[in-house]
């Protein structure tokens, strides 16, 4: 018997090895490890077998066993892996191949610039106001104290919607309705919008932004609007930067200042071939100044008993000119012709 | 405006600026910005005068002769020249090696058919001195030999061109510049002193100057001159002119010019024989009168102009130009010259309404030195006197009385508090001497009278800019203000929730795939009218035709950015385009007399706009890609909705519509939808109608939506405010699919709110899953897949209680909508 069952685990064992599947490994088991295998149906006959043969042959019968279990896992596991390593290859696929992109969007390099400005200004406590983009020929003018018929009017070339109707040449009108509609102060303002002037060339638009900003409170100072915009332009240009105040004039200020930046592509030095500032070192960016006292009175400050000493500084900037200047864009009127090949590039 | 260095320097010491850049930047620094400084020796460096020596042929070229021309010392040099009109012992120009002549040429020693040639004899043209020349120029026989040839010419002016601010009329002239760039050195600047004393008692000129237009016309000097000749001026004064930009005409004229550039106080002269009667007056002009003028035209004057008249006729449109009747001409004798100050106002009214601006009308519009008049008068008659000859014959002065300029009080601290800077007492008060200011000690401060022409000098705030302006504004610290009350808070306004709102919904777009694009808010006729839409704000001075209208709405502008974009597309390809706007639109408002201080009439109204075309994706093989349809376009906008959480917006297809849309006839009927927003119609979205794309040869279909972004924002609530959580069903639910046919134009919706409606409460959720019309079920009718989801929040349900509600909904369904289980 035990010969038997030699006979029956030696071709079990010399079957495995021309075994490739894990289906005829698996018949294989059943038909000799099986209840019906035929290594059972040998130990069917131990009942047959003297008393003391049996632990004999149940020890051989457990080593063949032992034996052929260990063999034909080693071999399922063989197999397994040989059947993975066949599904993996069959599964390659050419990771080179397009995925399937969705569209990337963009926001205009107008609000882009315009919520990084915001975003600065906020940070000192400047609330945003906006008000209509066709205004009324007094608030645009009079109510900033541009008077009809003042030499003042030829800066700001206008487009009229109707008598005495304007298209708004600047924000200032928002910061006049601000403070009417308030009746009050402190005023920390900041106007976004979008502007109009009958002009059109590659640094003139006939519709461009602005953002003006306009704080009032008793005991405003120059030097006030000094830190601002020098905390303004370091943030928008770079830590380093510098600003630079020269005399000027607007209607709504006194006085009244230009505001340069130092530029922020040669560090202020005004080097020869410097593209951004064309070897000036500084870039104009800002108009800005104390608020005339002729605007508290159209706001009708003045009537308020605690009015005296009131003082306010107030700015304005081109956003347009930045965002130009930030992205080295060369002519303005890209900015309004839609071109997908234009504003792809500004990808938020 | 441009001031001549050379004329400066007789009124200002500028030895101290380091040149024209210097004083450049002086000004600048002072607020009277320097745009640019020319100098007319630019280009003349290395160009010398020389003699012709020999003139002799060249030996290679006919046309070309090759001279040797001495410098005066030095080896005598071989040049080779083109022209003809030269010949041996003549002065020339000579542009030696290393020149970089006015007209850019740039002179090096080369070879000139065969010949080397070391430098180059110059025309005027090549000189920069004219525009064209013939020949070379040929210089007076006793020019000195190698001196530079723009000492030679007189041509060593540098010129600034000045922006001048509008409330500085006072820096409109050299005299004024001299005046500010010598209180920055703290000296007196100097102006010849004309010969002529005035008499203003004197009132023996015919005719008499007066004054008929009250305060408008409030001085009128007058003075007559006898025996004059008419002549060209002498040649500084040419130079002078020629220096700020003007033209010589004559001795008298010129005269005129030179002193308006010179002290900043417009003034003309007349042919006295020429006027008529014996009074010139300065009045208000008849409606209806002509006035020829010197310019050739002739103007129609509408009674608001001022005008100087003499008995008979107006004889100048007053401080704007001169009368063509009564021009100084070649045979003029007897000159009459006039000195006038007018209103500020008129003059420019007056020049804005008959489009004449002139150097006169500039100077008027901002305001004159009131007290310079006299001066201005005894300067112009010496010239005219010394360069036309003649005798004054009589003098006419009208004048009111002059109101003195008021005083402004200045606190000695004022100017430091409001400045923020550093800055004394006695500082103040030497920066304000220094520029004419007189100050009065009071107690705590000053009276400060400003000079007479410092027209801008009115309240204290204008002194604290003269303070840091002279002092320079970089004195002035920078400092950061504290905030005095709490920001306000973001939830209370309104307008900062309608731009939070904004940026969101620009945000979710951007995610979305789209492109931002800003938009003119002009558009034409034209595009309107091809769009079938009307605008009802006109721009009443557009640049353009392009720039007529005021947009109505904003698909326009993105329609004109497809038709753009597709006409730039590259290959085969149809263009992926997703472009989206939100920016006010302009509509009439329809209140009545809704115009007034603050109130314009016109209604602003934000929308958001978008169009869709082209690939689903920006990037996919073919196999997977495909073209955008009306359910990506509708996905937008859920998506869109989704983000502003608005409640209450749904579409509804545009056939059901009343008809509130603008812009329904732009749509597909069949593929569009009306945006409702509660209970009103606020915008459309579907595709565009093929007659349009038609039109513009666009290949892809193109979707479009415009929504009233302002009904969107009553409707949103920010994100989570008032969420509760919710726990989701414990128990396991049952979902049953419905296979049904109904009549096409029974609408899926109705389908779904039908199961829900019917399957109270365990109905939770139906949807549609598929769709199908075609040969597999009957002509007009559509097969529409259901899927309805039951389950009850606190129990599993019976396979019995979901047959049940099965059977109903399969009922209702049969009744309200016609549909037939397939």
């Amino acid at each position: 018997m035990i010969e038997q069952l030699k006979s029956i685990a030696e071709k079990a064992l010399r079957d495995l090895e021309s075994i490739s599947t894990l289906e005829s490994l698996e018949e294989l088991r059943v038909a000799v490890l099986g209840k019906k295998g035929s290594l059972s149906e040998v130990l069917k006959g131990l009942g047959s077998v003297p008393a003391e043969s049996r632990p004999a042959i149940g020890a051989a019968a457990n080593e063949w066993k032992r034996k052929l279990e260990a063999a034909l896992e080693a071999r399922r596991t063989e197999l397994e892996e040989s059947r993975l390593s066949v599904q993996l290859e069959q599964e390659r696929i050419d990771v080179t191949l397009p995925s399937r992109l969705a569209h990337s969007g963009s926001l205009h390099p107008i609000t882009q610039t315009t919520r990084k400005i915001i975003q600065v200004f906020a940070r000192l406590g400047f609330d945003v106001t906006t008000g209509p983009e066709i205004e009324t020929e007094f608030l645009n003018f009079e109510a900033v104290n541009i008077p009809k018929d003042h030499p003042a009017r030829d800066m700001q070339d206008t487009f009229f919607a109707g008598p005495g109707v304007v298209l708004r040449t600047h924000t200032s009108p928002v910061q006049m309705r601000s403070m009417r509609e308030k009746g009050r102060w402190p005023v920390r303002i900041l106007c976004p919008g979008a502007v109009y002037r009958c002009d059109d060339d590659a640094t003139h638009s006939p519709m461009f932004h602005q953002i003006e900003g306009l704080w009032v409170d008793h005991g405003v100072k120059m030097s006030h609007l000094k830190g601002v915009l020098e905390f303004f332009a370091r943030e928008i240009f770079g830590s380093d930067s510098k600003i630079r105040l020269r005399p000027s004039y607007f209607p709504f200020v006194e006085p009244g200042a230009e505001v340069d930046v130092s530029c922020f592509n040669c560090s202020g030095r005004g080097d020869d071939g410097c593209r951004v500032c064309r070897g000036s070192g500084w870039l104009e960016i800002l108009g800005a100044g104390m608020v005339h006292p002729r605007l508290f009175e159209m706001a009708g400050f003045d009537k308020q008993a605690a009015y005296s000493g009131l003082t306010g500084f107030a700015f304005g900037l081109g956003v347009e000119r930045i965002a130009m200047l930030l992205h080295r864009i060369s002519d303005l009127r890209l900015m309004y012709q839609g071109d997908v090949r234009f504003l792809s590039q500004f990808r938020a | 405006m441009r001031i001549s260095w050379n004329w400066l320097s007789e009124m200002a010491d500028l030895s101290s600026m380091g040149g024209p850049k210097g004083l450049g930047e002086l000004l600048t620094r002072r607020g009277l910005e320097v745009e640019s400084i020319e100098s007319q020796n630019a280009g003349l460096a290395h160009v010398v005068t020389g003699k012709i020596l020999e003139k002799g042929q060249h030996p290679q070229a006919d046309r070309l002769s090759l001279c040797k021309v001495t410098l005066g010392s030095g080896e005598p040099l071989e040049i080779v020249c083109g022209a003809q009109n030269h010949k041996a012992g003549d002065i020339v120009v000579v542009a030696q090696v290393g020149a970089h002549l006015p007209n850019g040429l740039k002179i090096a020693a080369g070879k000139i058919r065969g010949v080397v040639s070391h430098g180059m004899l110059c025309s005027e043209a090549e000189l920069g001195l004219k525009a064209e020349s013939e020949g070379i120029l040929i210089l007076p026989p006793k020019t000195e030999l190698g001196r530079p040839i723009a000492d030679v010419l007189g041509r060593n002016d540098h010129i600034l061109t000045l922006k001048v601010t509008a409330n500085r009329a006072d820096c409109l002239s050299h005299w004024g510049i001299a005046r500010e760039v010598s209180a920055s050195l703290g000296k007196k600047p100097c102006r010849p002193e004309p010969k002529l004393t005035w008499d203003s008692h004197r009132a023996d000129a015919t005719p008499r100057t007066g004054l008929e237009a009250g305060s408008l016309g409030p001085q009128f000097y007058g003075c007559l001159i006898e025996g004059v000749k008419i002549g060209p001026s002498p040649e500084w004064i040419i130079k002078r002119l020629e220096a700020v930009g003007a033209r010589s005409i004559n001795n008298v004229v010129d005269a005129t010019n030179l002193v308006m550039f010179e002290l900043g106080q417009p003034v003309h002269a007349y042919d006295a024989s020429r006027l008529e009667g014996g009074a010139l007056v300065v009045r208000e002009a008849r409606a209806g009168e002509t006035l020829p003028l010197l310019d050739g035209s002739s103007v129609t004057l509408s009674g608001t102009e001022l005008v100087i008249s003499d008995d008979v006729k107006p004889v100048a449109l007053a401080g704007v130009m001169g009368g063509g009747n009564s021009e100084v001409s070649d045979q003029t004798t007897r000159v009459y010259l006039e000195v006038a100050e007018f209103d500020p106002t008129t003059v420019r009214k007056s020049s804005s309404r008959h489009q004449k601006k002139s150097e006169s009308s500039h100077r008027f519009e901002r305001g004159i030195d009131p007290q310079g008049l006299e001066f201005a008068m005894r300067r112009l008659a010496s010239l005219v006197l010394e360069n036309a000859g003649g005798k004054v014959v009589g003098m006419s002065t009208a004048r009111k009385t002059l109101a003195p300029t008021p005083a402004i009080s200045l606190e000695a601290g004022y100017c430091a508090e409001f400045l923020g800077m550093p800055v004394e007492a006695p500082e103040v008060e030497k920066v304000l001497s220094a520029l004419g200011c007189e100050l009065k000690p009071r107690f705590g401060g000053w009276e400060v009278t400003p000079p007479s022409f410092r027209l801008d000098l009115r309240i204290r705030e204008d002194l604290a800019e003269e303070v840091a302006r002279c002092l320079g504004f970089e004195r002035i610290p920078s400092e950061v203000p504290a905030l005095t009350d709490m920001p306000t808070s973001q939830a209370s306004d309104s307008r900062v929730n309608t731009r939070s709102w904004m940026d969101r919904a620009k945000d979710r777009l951007v995610s979305l795939g789209f492109n931002e694009v800003v938009n003119y808010s002009f558009t034409s006729t034209r595009w309107l009218q091809e769009l079938g839409l009307v605008s009802t704000v006109k721009v009443m001075n557009p640049l353009s035709e392009e720039h007529e209208w005021m947009v109505p709405s904003l698909v326009p502008g993105l329609l004109a950015n497809v038709v753009h974009n597709t006409r730039h597309r590259f290959g085969s390809e149809s263009q992926a385009l997703r472009l989206f706007e939100i920016r006010p639109t302009f509509h009439t408002s329809s209140q009545v007399g809704a115009v007034g201080e603050d109130q314009t009439g016109v209604d602003e109204k934000w929308r958001l706009s978008f169009v869709v075309s082209g690939p689903r994706q920006a990037q996919a093989l073919r196999a997977e890609e495909g073209e955008v349809d009306f359910y990506d376009c509708k996905a937008v906008f859920e998506g869109l909705i989704e983000s502003m959480g608005a409640r209450g917006v749904r579409l509804q297809p545009l056939s059901s519509s009343r008809g509130g849309s603008l812009l329904a006839h732009l749509v597909h009927p069949g593929q569009a939808a009306e945006i409702i927003a509660g209970n009103q119609g606020a915008g459309v979205l579907g595709l565009l109608h093929p007659k349009f794309a038609r039109q513009w040869k666009l290949r892809a279909p193109v979707f479009l939506c415009e929504v009233d972004f302002d009904a969107l924002v009553r409707m949103a609530r920010p994100a989570n405010e008032g969420r509760r959580f919710s726990s989701w069903p414990e128990y396991p639910g049952m979902e049953r699919d419905f296979a049904l046919v109904v009549k096409s134009e029974v609408s899926g919706e109705k389908l779904t709110a039908i199961a829900l409606k019917v399957g109270k409460p365990l109905a939770k959720v139906a949807k549609i899953f598929d769709v199908y019309r075609g040969s597999q079920v009957a002509e007009g009718m559509t097969s529409i897949a259901v899927r309805v989801i039951f389950w009850e929040d606190t129990r599993s349900l019976q396979e019995s209680e979901t047959e049940e509600v099965s059977r109903k909904i399969v009922e209702a369904w049969r009744k309200e909508a016609g549909a037939e289980l397939r």
